[in-house]
């Protein structure tokens, strides 16, 4: 059976595709741009797409990192490990602070709250002093705590929880109270399944975060060996920014940074779209 | 195994002022199909989550099998609760529903298949277990949490409403295998509904509350016969019992029921209970139920029957039975008529009332007169 479409909606349909499109420009560029020669990479004005591809770009970024006292592999697996870490830390304590704040009613609560929403509204840049003398009195500097410590708690990732929690019915939680469940089992068989679209929310916000994140690298880290890809990625651009060979680098390495932000997106964007239609909920 | 003691039981939520359940007292016996019922908001569900172990008891002592279990969390009370929205866990399908409860207490697997098989048999729904919740109708979502409560085998089943998100027509029929379940199990429930017609026909004994109050614990022919007050008479029974305010008069050596429009000669077997009142004369309301007020083209009254004349207002065809709603003065009287039988819009008809089967309350109180202290003396 066709379903005949009213004017509003394909009016509708076609401004948010073109929106659409117009968004992921970008994107197209990136990719693009990693493969163009150094001919292209120059033009003018610059052409979106890319007509002679070449991995010539990789292999200039390669030879330089090889070249480099610290190996690029090292600086990948710290940004591997970190994000890891990062985000598993992040979902863990977000749900459980979540599962608390959303469902038990206890003292300070409020308080608890709206420190919370409090700290939502502090920039990164203004609590770096703070979070410095914390980490180096903690004797974190050089080791992954310092990294994943001032990611840990991420005020947006509780507050979008809270949301969802709060919203799965108490009888659920008081039926398996019933049935023999203690909190762990109540949290890990229903609030965490129930939370799915929400937990993939957060994963890919806090992903993006770690991922991209060159602040820690840069305060907490003085040992070469224990910076992220982020950072190195960072002041390779910057500091070749002025030779020729420094754009095609800068290409790839666009790229390449980009591509796992892109991958856990799709991921999870599935994940997300999935358990909103399968979970039942209600 | 399965008996309950409430013994003077307060709840008083945070904040609020009066106790949302107010000496709650009562023994429920083993076995027994026990039903909480009233209006909203009177403390039925708080009742039965203070006996599941959900809700602080304020003040008072709770037993089960005569163990003291306030302070008993509601995993150890050997009790199983089905929810009015039943509750099924959305990510479980329907046979890990059921087998959640037996699997957290290390049941063995190859017991917990045969438990969940047998209670699917039951309950006729072995071909859904592999569904997720979101995959059943209604009634069949209320299957698996009566499975789920079945399967663990407990000494007490709790209901709070249950059937009340069911069509009327398996509302009905769940009604009567609820009831046959309950005696093949022989185990004890206790049941809240607010639906007076669930409450008369499945409980073997009803608690009628109001206000957090317990009103009235009786089998239902009692409750139906002998209510003890005006709340109660009022609540149980449809069409809702008919009132009329009046007095009871002392004259020519006999009681009378007498208002502006009725005088009632009250049977000998009444004066016992307000003959050593102090007050001869009395503020009263007779209550009669619209069987016991019969229409003079249908049948007789008997010696001494007075006939009224009235206006019909409407008549009601329930299947069965024909209520006519007659104006007699400034009240309304509900009659049972033959449903053969036409009683148009404004015709005059004769009502008389069958007086041995009137009740009266005290004005003030609405406590019945035949009550325990009902007749003021
Ligand atoms: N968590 C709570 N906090 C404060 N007051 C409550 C709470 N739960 C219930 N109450 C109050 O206690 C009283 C009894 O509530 P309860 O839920 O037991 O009523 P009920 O008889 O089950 O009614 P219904 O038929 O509507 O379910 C009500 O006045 C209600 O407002
Ligand atoms: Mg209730």
């Amino acid at each position: 059976m066709r379903r005949r479409w009213s004017w509003f909606q394909f009016a509708l349909v076609t401004s948010f595709t073109a929106l659409a499109a117009f968004m992921s420009l970008p994107i197209l560029f990136i990719v693009n741009h990693a493969f163009k020669p150094q001919n292209e990479l120059f033009l003018f004005p610059p052409q979106f797409l890319v007509q002679n591809p070449t991995l010539r770009n990789f292999e200039l970024l390669f030879l330089h990192a090889s070249n480099a006292t610290v190996p690029f592999t090292r600086y990948l697996f710290n940004s591997v490990l970190v994000a890891a870490l990062a985000l598993a830390g992040v979902i863990l304590v977000s749900t459980m602070a979540a599962y608390a704040l959303g469902k038990y009613r206890f003292h300070f609560k409020g308080f608890i709250l709206s420190l919370i929403t409090l700290s939502l509204m502090f920039a990164p840049e203004t609590v770096g002093i703070p979070r410095y003398l914390i980490i180096s009195g903690l004797g974190m500097n050089d080791t992954y705590f310092g990294h994943l410590l001032p990611l840990l708690a991420s005020p947006v990732a509780v507050f979008l929880l809270i949301g969802f929690v709060s919203q799965i019915p108490d009888e659920l939680l008081e039926a398996a109270k019933i049935d023999g469940a203690s909190h762990l089992t109540i949290f890990s068989r229903i609030v965490i399944p129930l939370s799915a679209p929400a937990i993939a929310t957060i994963s890919i916000l806090t992903f993006q975060t770690v991922w991209g994140d060159i602040e820690t690298s840069t305060l907490f880290m003085q040992e070469e060996t224990m910076r992220t890809l982020a950072f190195y990625v960072n002041s390779l651009l910057s500091g070749l920014q002025n030779s020729v060979a420094g754009q095609n680098m800068a290409a790839a390495a666009g790229l390449l940074m980009f591509l796992p932000n892109l991958i856990i997106f799709l991921i999870f964007q599935k994940r997300v779209l999935e358990t909103m239609v399968h979970s039942g909920i209600k | 195994m399965g008996s309950i003691t409430f013994h003077h039981v307060y709840k008083n939520y945070k904040g609020e002022e009066r106790p949302a359940v107010h000496d709650f007292h009562l023994q429920i016996e083993e076995g027994e199909f026990l039903v909480l019922v009233g209006p909203s908001g009177c403390g039925k569900s708080t009742t039965l989550r203070m006996l599941a172990g959900l809700e602080e008891i304020s003040r008072g002592d709770l037993y089960i099998d005569g163990k003291f279990v306030n302070y008993l969390s509601p995993k150890d009370r050997d009790i199983a609760m089905v929810f009015q929205n039943y509750a099924l866990y959305p990510n479980l399908s329907v046979y890990e529903n059921i087998a959640l409860g037996l699997k957290l207490r290390k049941t063995a697997k190859h017991d917990i298949e045969l438990r969940v098989g047998r209670v699917a048999r039951i309950l006729e729904i072995s071909h859904l277990l592999e569904r997720k919740p979101n995959q059943l109708s209604g009634g069949q979502k209320q299957r698996v949490a009566l499975g789920r409560a079945i399967a663990r085998e407990p000494q007490v089943f709790l209901m709070d409403e249950p059937l009340s998100n069911l069509d009327a027509k398996l509302r009905a029929q769940t009604r009567a295998e609820l009831i046959k379940l309950q005696a093949d199990l022989g185990r004890t429930m206790v049941y809240v509904t607010h639906d007076q017609v669930e409450a008369m026909t499945m409980g073997s004994r009803i608690v009628v509350m109001k206000d957090g109050v317990i009103q009235q614990v009786a089998p239902p022919r009692e409750l139906y016969d002998r209510p003890v007050n005006m709340f109660v008479a009022g609540f149980i029974g449809s069409p809702q019992m008919n009132f009329l305010d009046g007095a009871i008069i002392r004259e020519d050596g006999r009681y009378w029921f007498s208002s502006r429009r009725l005088k009632l000669p009250l049977p000998e077997t009444f004066g016992a209970r307000f003959n050593h009142s102090s007050r001869t004369l009395r503020q009263v309301v007779m209550g009669v139920r619209a069987e016991h007020v019969k229409l003079k083209a249908d049948s007789s009254l008997g010696d001494g029957g007075v006939w009224y004349r009235g206006q019909v207002q409407m008549s009601e065809v329930t299947g069965a039975d024909l209520y006519v709603y007659v104006e007699l003065g400034e009240d309304t009287v509900i009659a049972r008529a033959q449903p053969e039988r036409d009683y148009p819009r404004h015709a005059s008809v004769e009502i008389g009332f069958q007086i041995e089967k009137v009740h009266l309350f005290d004005k003030e109180t609405g406590i019945s007169l035949a009550a325990p202290g009902g007749d003021g003396g």
